[in-house]
């Protein structure tokens, strides 16, 4: 189950990857990949069993998949120290900000009578 | 005459040959976070991703590893990125319906969030001084990683710095999330796991799920949909700026 569907997300990025190489150079690979596996779940009416299992995995555990990155991170940041403050100020701003606004924005609209259940 | 053991440093030569150190080490540390988490009744400030990060970054320095070397391995867990993020058409799916439902304060959420990401960001990093290689690595940051490093190269920014920016605005969300939903009040379990996905995009969804499964569902859902919408839409209204 697992295998079918990760061959098939993996059809879907080979192809994302290989339409974001020769037609659409704008858009990264994974992204086509999405769209397309999207168009197909909507034509189908319905998740595969194999792909929503390793979807929800994947959600799951996606920290751990940033870790061989993040790490460079840290090997980086020196690289960084002069403008550090600037850094720091500017990524937690914008993180507080972010979460903030969308909060409000979401919370706001949803009470001034949206017919959501 | 019983052949002699290998010395360990023929063990140590031969491991670092292989990916497998790198991954043990990642998969370990990331599971110690994991269990530190959770022993911590999932504080949020003991994020997983930061904790294995640390235990890492001390271990190579013990072993001196160089980071080259961990990358080769480890990158067989980097990769999966990329197909994590294909993923993301499930959450996305299975969302429609809520989507439909909610669409004018979910996509309102979305533009806003992702604007307030990328404006407080860039105007704040300009304003202390950083220069203009750190400014363009502010655009995606708020984007997955893999998107956000993919926009990075085509708006002519650094994907290093993206990433490096995109790991920490993912951790910070994660970590600060929590405070800032209190603070403004914000109740409703899909509210706060959307905002937690507009900004802090994999490292936040993965937290969300954590705490509630309806949070999660619609973190999954936000970074989805900024993914997508800003991989078309910042290029273009970068380009469209010059």
């Amino acid at each position: 189950m697992m295998i079918d569907g990760l061959a098939r997300i993996l059809v879907f990025q080979g192809i994302g990857e290989v339409i974001s190489k020769f037609v659409f150079p704008l858009v990264p690979g994974p992204v086509i990949g999405l769209v397309l596996l999207l168009a197909y779940l909507a034509w189908r009416g319905g998740v595969p069993e194999g792909v929503e299992l390793v979807s929800a995995a994947f959600m799951r555990y996606l920290g751990v998949l940033f870790v061989p990155a993040a790490v460079g991170v840290v090997l980086f940041w020196p690289h960084l120290q002069r403008q550090a403050l600037a850094i720091i100020v500017a990524l937690v701003v914008s993180a507080v900000a972010t979460v903030a606004a969308s909060a409000l924005i979401a919370k706001l609209l949803s009470r001034g009578g949206s017919d959501a259940p | 005459m019983r052949p002699d053991l290998p010395a360990i440093h023929e063990i140590w030569v031969y491991l670092s040959g292989s990916p497998l150190l790198a991954l043990i080490l990642t998969l370990a540390a990331y599971q110690a976070g994991v269990m530190i988490y959770e022993r911590t009744q999932l504080n949020p400030l003991a994020n997983p991703v930061l904790i294995a990060v640390t235990l890492i970054a001390l271990a190579l320095a013990a072993l001196d590893m160089p980071y080259a070397t961990y990358f080769e391995g480890a990158q067989f867990v980097h990769f999966l990125l990329g197909t994590a993020t294909v993923s993301l058409a499930v959450p996305i799916y299975k969302g429609l319906p809520s989507l439909r439902a909610r669409l004018l304060p979910l996509a309102a959420a979305l533009l806003g969030g992702g604007v307030t990401s990328i404006v407080t960001a860039v105007v704040l990093a300009r304003l202390l001084g950083a220069d203009e290689t750190v400014v363009g690595g502010m655009y995606a940051k708020s984007l997955t990683a893999p998107i956000a490093m993919g926009v990075a190269e085509r708006i002519g920014a650094s994907p290093t710095l993206t990433a490096v920016f995109t790991v920490t605005t993912g951790i910070l969300g994660a970590a600060l999330g929590r405070f800032v939903l209190d603070a403004v009040g914000c109740r409703e379990w899909w509210q706060r796991g959307f905002a937690i996905g507009v900004a802090a995009h994999g490292i936040g969804t993965s937290r969300a799920f954590s705490v509630h499964a309806e949070a999660g569902a619609y973190a999954g859902l936000a970074m989805g949909l900024h993914g997508v919408a800003g991989a078309i839409v910042i290029p273009w209204a970068i380009s469209a700026l010059r």
